[in-house]
């Protein structure tokens, strides 16, 4: 592990003890965000036929949902910063059981829109933010790891969510099925009960700042190089003009706008995403419409499954290591590229083998980028921004979320065949991959040189205190260095 | 006196006459007549033995005359004459047994069945020398496309039961529902009991619709496709359940979540309860949390402290 580099959190992080039981509250939370609008598809065909509705109809069900999570983000993350994760999640998972349950009552389709999709839907959103932003504040040191595991409750959940789906559809039929999810999902309070506040005060670093930083030239060489102080600092100086913009600035960081990794990542973000959810969504009926039987299609998707489930913690390990956390921006780049390079080779498979093939790596790439995904952008904003900041991703993001799906399909349309929509979400993915790596090399170049600034400045006012300090401080600063 | 018998022998006379001309028709269990009657478009559908249970499917809509051809290459030693025979659902069919020449290396056993009603459709089966045989299932249409798992429903909501017949068989010209009743069926007429079932039909699927459900009407419904020849007919099982079956697991789970929530919240306001009471030992605790790192932590001195 690297030695951890000291955050201007004003407190250190856990990193262990009460956190992995913080990890376990964001594995469920997160979970569910994104598993539970995917898994009620199995429902579509029995209540289209209740209520004889067309199949784009229903599917709106799932598109209003996902739209309401992504566009309530800013309202969740103006929540989070006042109260805290903890009432926020319970709430979300209050919000999301009250949902279901009216819409097990429901007697017309506009019914489950508002129930299930926009009540759901905040409800979903209210349990995402905050557990992502509370791993920041329990997390500094193994934080990649932290969110590669959290992250891998999507894929899991969906596992589990989706046998159990069709065991309730068949037993209770979807007015029960909704009843008893409406009770499943209310685990998502278990999940904030457990997101109990870091206790600030009790962590709290001692006020003997001024000994360690003398050593800044010695322990430049074993520190990590944290972005997060860096970039943070550097704005910092920027905005006490823009302290005065008040009102807003209390709930939600707008001046978030004005970061530069922030913008780097926003940009990549919102082209990615065109291309991000549609191959998945594509994969079966692709598989289909190249006369794989609809088993084996099914089966495809699991074994996509099990590849993403295992490299999300995989990831989290490897970004975490030391030659990886300095550069964490690059293996994010590298693993948005991949996914574009993936999909560029998909035409190239023709029978079951090279589909599996596809599945495989696929998973690994999604699964990859899905880990770091928040990773690096805590990484970018520092840990008490990454609400807003997230919150603001979520809801520009919202655009090619909703609209990546239907586009790819209208190419399908256009042209009769799945690999043009691989090449056009190939090219979405490649293309951002390739203006991280670019824009990440100028940006640490950047920080590294602002780093510099910051080391000489520090350097020249520790000479001036260092006659005032004794030596044995020093030395144990030292001794705890390796 | 003479002249009254003569009227009575008369009489008698033509009783005898007109009696000869009173058929009394027997049901005739199986065969359908072999002479083909002209009026009937011909089918013809052909069939060489491949190998043992050979069945051939034919899909008939409308009366025809079968013509049902079957060929077979024979055995090496090829005699030049053997007989064949033809069967219907097992049994021989009287008058098909027939002498077939060796021609151009094959025996061919060909015969013109009349398909004109419901009797005629079944296992049609050419034999040669009562071993090598060839099957023909002839029927209308079957259901494919047809749901195996039960519809779930409630007492009081409504239920929908839809059938498909696919696009790639012909459609029906029209569609009927039946409610099983033991082991008969109950034909469903929907015009009779307008508020509780609505019949929609559509080509090629049809819907029922059972509205005001009771517990009663839980079981299998029958949807049939009607063809001129036959109905055939699918099935699907209506299940009829009340509120409280979803309701037992689901307040069992929101019990077993209020039980962990307040669990987990006791067990976190008993910790800080002894946190404060043990005030100073808070340097302590800190300590046991992360015991090495902490240490690094304090130690390491990367970058400078700044005020946020």
């Amino acid at each position: 592990m690297p030695p951890a580099a000291a955050t201007n959190l004003g407190y250190t992080p856990p990193d262990g003890g009460w956190g992995w039981a913080i990890v376990v509250g964001a594995f469920i939370s997160i979970g569910f965000s994104y598993a539970f609008p995917k898994s009620l598809t199995i429902y579509f065909k029995d209540i289209q036929e209740y209520f004889a509705v067309s199949y784009s109809e229903i599917a709106w069900v799932s598109s209003v949902m996902l739209a309401s999570m992504y566009a309530a983000g800013p309202v969740s993350s103006i929540l989070v910063n006042r109260y805290g994760s903890r009432p926020v999640v319970m709430v979300g998972g209050v919000l999301v059981s009250t949902g279901m349950v009216l819409a097990s009552f429901g007697t017309a389709i506009i019914h489950l829109y508002l129930c299930i999709g926009v009540i759901g839907g905040f409800g979903l959103a209210f349990n995402l933010q905050p557990a992502l932003t509370i791993i920041g504040t329990y997390f500094q040191v193994k934080r990649p790891l932290a969110n590669g595991l959290a992250m891998t409750g999507s894929p899991v959940v969906l596992f589990t969510l989706a046998p159990l789906n069709q065991f309730l559809l068949d037993s209770f039929g979807w007015r029960g099925s909704f009843l008893i999810l409406g009770g499943i999902v209310l685990n998502c309070c278990v999940a904030g009960s457990l997101m109990r506040p870091v206790n600030k005060k009790a962590l709290k670093k001692p006020e003997k700042t001024e000994p360690p930083e003398c050593n800044g030239g010695a322990a430049e060489e074993a520190a990590t190089v944290d972005t997060i102080t860096q970039s943070d600092n550097l704005t910092e100086e920027n905005q006490k003009e823009s302290k005065s913009q008040g009102c807003v600035n209390r709930f939600i960081d707008i001046s978030l706008f004005k970061h530069r990794g922030f913008l780097i990542y926003l940009i990549g973000n919102v082209v990615m995403f065109f291309g991000f959810f549609a191959p998945v969504v594509f994969l079966a009926p692709c598989a289909k419409h190249k006369g794989i039987d609809e088993y084996s299609a099914a089966f495809l998707l699991s074994i996509f499954a099990l590849a993403d489930m295992f490299i999300r913690p995989t990831t989290g390990f490897i970004g975490n290591t030391k030659w990886i956390r300095p550069r964490i921006q690059y293996f994010f780049s590298f693993a948005v590229s991949y996914n574009g390079v993936c999909h560029l080779l998909f035409p190239l498979a023709s029978e079951y083998t090279g589909l599996v093939v596809y599945a495989v790596f696929f998973g690994f790439a999604f699964g990859m980028l899905s880990a770091l995904l928040f990773e690096v952008l805590m990484d970018l904003v520092g840990a008490h921004r990454f609400s807003s900041a997230v919150g603001l991703v979520t809801i520009i993001e919202c655009g090619p979320v909703l609209l990546g799906p239907p586009l790819s399909g209208a190419l399908v349309d256009i042209f009769g065949d799945y690999k043009y929509m691989y090449y056009a979400c190939g090219v979405f993915m490649l293309v951002p991959g390739i203006f991280f790596f670019i824009m990440h090399y100028f940006n640490y170049r950047r920080l590294d040189k602002e780093r510099g600034q910051i080391v000489a400045v520090d350097v020249r006012t520790c000479e001036e205190a260092v006659e005032l300090k004794t030596n044995p401080d020093d030395k144990a600063a030292h001794d705890t260095d390796e | 006196m003479l002249a009254s018998w003569k009227q009575l022998i008369f009489q008698i006379l033509l009783l005898l006459i007109s009696c000869r001309h009173i058929n009394t028709t027997s049901p005739d269990p199986t065969p359908p007549p072999l002479v083909p009657i002209d009026s009937l478009p011909r089918d013809v559908r052909r069939a060489a033995f491949k190998g043992e249970g050979q069945i051939e499917k034919v899909e008939l809509l409308n009366p025809v005359n079968l013509e049902l051809v079957c060929t077979w290459t024979g055995h090496q030693n090829k005699e030049s004459n053997i007989t064949g025979f033809w069967r219907k659902d097992g049994l021989e069919i009287e008058n098909s047994h027939l002498t077939v020449q060796l021609q151009n290396e094959q025996y061919q056993l060909q015969q013109v069945f009349n398909i004109v009603s419901e009797e005629n459709l079944g296992n049609y089966s050419c034999v040669f020398e009562s071993e090598v045989k060839i099957d023909f299932v002839v029927a209308v249409p079957q259901i494919g496309e047809i749901r195996d798992k039960p519809v779930v429903t409630y007492v009081g909501d409504s239920g929908v039961i839809t059938c498909k017949m696919e696009d790639s068989k012909p459609m029906p010209n029209t569609w009927k529902w039946y409610k099983a009743n033991g082991t008969d069926k109950e034909e469903i007429f929907a015009a009779a009991e307008p508020q509780r079932y609505e019949i929609k039909n559509n080509e090629r699927k049809t819907k029922l619709l059972v509205n005001n459900l009771t517990m009663a009407d839980s079981g299998l419904y029958y949807c049939g496709a009607v063809y001129t020849l036959s109905t055939s007919m699918g099935h699907v099982e209506l299940k009829v359940i009340t509120y409280y079956e979803p309701l037992k697991p689901f307040m069992a789970i929101v019990a077993e979540v209020f039980i962990l929530v307040t669990a987990i919240l006791l067990f976190e306001r008993s910790r800080s309860k002894k946190n404060d009471t043990e005030g100073d030992m808070m340097s302590d605790q800190t300590n046991t949390l992360s015991p090495g790192e902490n240490n690094g932590l304090e130690g390491s001195s990367s970058m400078r402290q700044r005020k946020t």
